[in-house]
């Protein structure tokens, strides 16, 4: 650092200690903002991992590797082969991808008819394999009678409590599904039920239906095939590199067209809109938020700079430029407030960290279960931590503090040095 | 005409200025046509009345403010068409400033507050110590060098005042109305400096004063009227 730098530094800490109180009010100001921040980006981040950890556990994962056209047609034809399947399961158990994947399941996913003595619904059908599927999805955890599919399993339904209301099921039921074959014809299979879940979306527990893999295999002449296989990664900042890495493991002359990987932003539009249209809302109020501690800040410092419209006039007197008196404003502004940001998010981070346990529970204003786009709200709120949330927050403070200190350095620019030697204070 | 080279140039030299304030009453000339010129190693005093305009001329000199009309040239360099940037930089090599409120910086240490033309200079800091330490010693400033300005009475900070304006070693430094708030004894004592510093170190002093101690010090009076000169008299000691 030069000495001239060393000198304009030592003045503007030693102008902000001098003027204690008027610096504690504008650092106040900023703590309260990076208190804020990195209270409501944690838990903002946790209540979307939460929302998005519970839709991929019911049914597409974080992630999933299917038929290309599967997406759109959802029909049974456009599934994956035995042998594909088999190269997707031996590429998830590479070096590469073994570090990043949590959980795999492969799962074939038709939509068909449901019928039982009181009538008959649309249903989506789930051919799981039981043990794996216990281990991905969370509804078996949300068994309302009876219990979740096992291995020895073979005519064996699980059916949300929905559906079980609207065809009269109870445990030990029967139940027809129907629908189109591996080879294109009708088919129905025979089912009895085992288990009734509530997931607590409607549109679920009123249409899925959980079968063995082994029966589905058999009822429709589909062997080993699939028509996805469901990947589970540690958290959903972890999707796009798994993406990319699977995609990259996958290449091949052989591979290239038979299967795509799709993230879950892609497979479930619905909610990855409603978790940018959630963060758009946490910015835009951030946004206000700054903007008004910014006012406040632009204030003190312009408040500030008139009241030293003399000591500025003799630092220009003794050979600063007006340039370098406005860097020294801007040094003033910086170093108040990456002090007061430092303290603010540290004050959050600890606030936060409060919660990382047990979370935050706001059932007092969700009383009821809330559902949307195939998310059951959680009342308790995780906070999820990231570096990147706190560096962001940190530079985003420093550019607050640097926007709002940039009209008073220009007014410090803007002194008549001559006019300024007559300024009382 | 050339103009004589930095080192040969007066260390002020003024043709026909003009200072002309635009007022909602109409323009006001403050400085009418002055020309003069100052020699190095002079100890000169402007006097005048207030109003007379030395103060406006003091701070043409120094680059505060602009001339409306005319030059003004400072060790050979014309002011006149300089941008704000170069004055900063000609203030900083070539003036000092001693002003009637001292102007110290009040967070910084008298020994602070007298090195900081030398830290904007780039001087290296044992040298800086070394020319600081040497100027309290002869101006009677040593034990005082902690002490923050608030700590000190007005003629000790009008002492560390002339101490910043003469270490940075400019060709020229500028008093306006130094003595104005100093008792008798303070003003004595501080002139006796400023005439040891201007015959040891050959420095320029030009004064703004309406002080009759100072105006008897100076070697070279030059009394303003209505921003014209009156009279230019050089006295001898």
């Amino acid at each position: 650092m030069s000495y001239r730098s060393r000198a304009m530094t030592r003045l503007a800490w030693r102008n902000i200690r001098r003027h204690v109180r008027r610096s504690l009010l504008t650092s106040l100001a900023m703590i309260l903002g990076g208190t804020l921040l990195m209270i409501s980006l944690p838990l903002g981040d946790g209540t979307h991992e939460a929302w998005i950890e519970s839709a991929v556990r019911m049914g597409a994962g974080h992630l999933s590797i299917e038929h290309p056209d599967f997406h759109a047609s959802r029909k049974i034809e456009d599934r994956l082969s035995g042998e594909l399947r088999a190269s997707v399961e031996a590429a998830l158990h590479t070096p590469e991808l073994r570090g990043r994947v949590r959980l795999s399941t492969p799962q074939v996913n038709i939509g068909g008819l449901a019928s039982s003595p009181s009538g008959a619904r649309p249903v989506q059908i789930l051919g799981v394999d039981p043990v794996g599927e216990a281990a991905f999805t969370i509804l078996d955890e949300k068994v309302t009678a009876g219990r979740y599919l096992s291995d020895e399993d073979r005519l064996a339904a699980y059916v949300g409590v929905g559906l079980s209301e609207r065809l009269g099921l109870e445990l030990g039921s029967r139940l027809v599904v129907t629908s189109q074959d591996g080879s294109g014809e009708i088919a129905g299979q025979l089912l009895r039920v085992v288990g009734i879940f509530r997931s607590g979306v409607p549109e679920i527990d009123e249409s899925l239906v959980h079968i063995p893999m082994a029966t589905a295999s058999e009822w429709l002449g589909i062997g080993e095939d699939v028509t996805r296989i469901s990947v589970l990664v540690d958290t959903s900042a972890d999707v796009d590199a798994t993406v990319r890495a699977l995609t990259a493991t996958l290449s091949g002359p052989s591979l290239d067209g038979s299967l795509t990987v799709m993230g879950w932003r892609e497979a479930m539009p619905a909610l990855d809109a409603a978790v940018r249209v959630d963060d758009f809302g946490n910015y835009l109020f951030q946004a206000i938020l700054f903007s008004i501690i910014a006012l406040g800040i632009v204030n003190t410092v312009l408040m500030s700079v008139l009241h030293r419209y003399r000591e500025f006039g003799v630092l220009q007197a003794l050979g600063l430029t007006p340039r370098q008196t406005g860097g020294l404003v801007l040094v003033e502004g910086l170093i108040l407030t990456a002090a007061s940001g430092v303290v603010g998010i540290a004050l959050g981070l600890l606030i936060t960290w409060t919660f990382w346990r047990d979370g935050l529970d706001i059932s007092a204003v969700f009383s009821e279960e809330f559902s949307f786009s195939g998310v059951v709200m959680d009342p308790v709120i995780v906070p999820s931590f990231r570096l990147a949330r706190v560096i962001q927050g940190l530079v985003f403070i420093l550019v607050i503090g640097t926007l709002a200190s940039l009209y008073p350095a220009y007014r410090a620019t803007r002194i008549d040095v001559a006019e300024a030697m007559k300024f009382e204070r | 005409m050339m103009e004589p080279s930095e080192k040969e140039a007066p260390a002020v030299h003024t043709r026909d200025v003009w200072k002309i304030f635009e007022q909602e009453a109409g323009e006001v000339p403050a400085v009418r046509g002055v020309s003069v010129s100052i020699a190095r190693g002079e100890f000169t005093a402007l006097a005048g009345p207030s109003g007379s305009g030395k103060t406006t001329l003091l701070n043409m000199i120094g680059g505060l403010t602009r001339a409306t009309r005319g030059q003004i040239f400072v060790s050979g360099r014309e002011l006149t068409g300089m941008s704000a940037v170069e004055l900063a930089r000609l203030r900083l090599q070539e003036v000092g400033f001693v002003f009637q409120a001292y102007n110290l910086l009040p967070v910084l240490s008298a020994m602070e507050n007298a090195e900081f033309p030398l830290l904007l200079q780039g001087v290296e800091e044992s040298e800086r110590r070394a020319r600081i330490s040497e100027l309290f010693a002869r101006t009677g400033l040593t034990g005082l060098e902690d002490r923050l300005p608030g700590k000190l009475s007005g003629g000790q900070q009008q002492r560390v005042a002339v101490v910043r304006a003469v270490a940075a070693r400019p060709a020229l430094v500028l008093a306006d109305e130094p003595t104005a708030n100093l008792d008798t004894a303070a003003s004595e004592s501080l002139l006796d400096m400023m005439e040891e510093l201007n015959r040891e170190l050959s420095t320029t002093f030009v004064f703004a004063t309406h002080d009759r101690r100072v105006m008897d010090r100076s070697r070279r009076l030059v009394r303003l009227v209505d921003g014209e000169i009156e009279s230019d008299d050089v006295r001898t000691p």
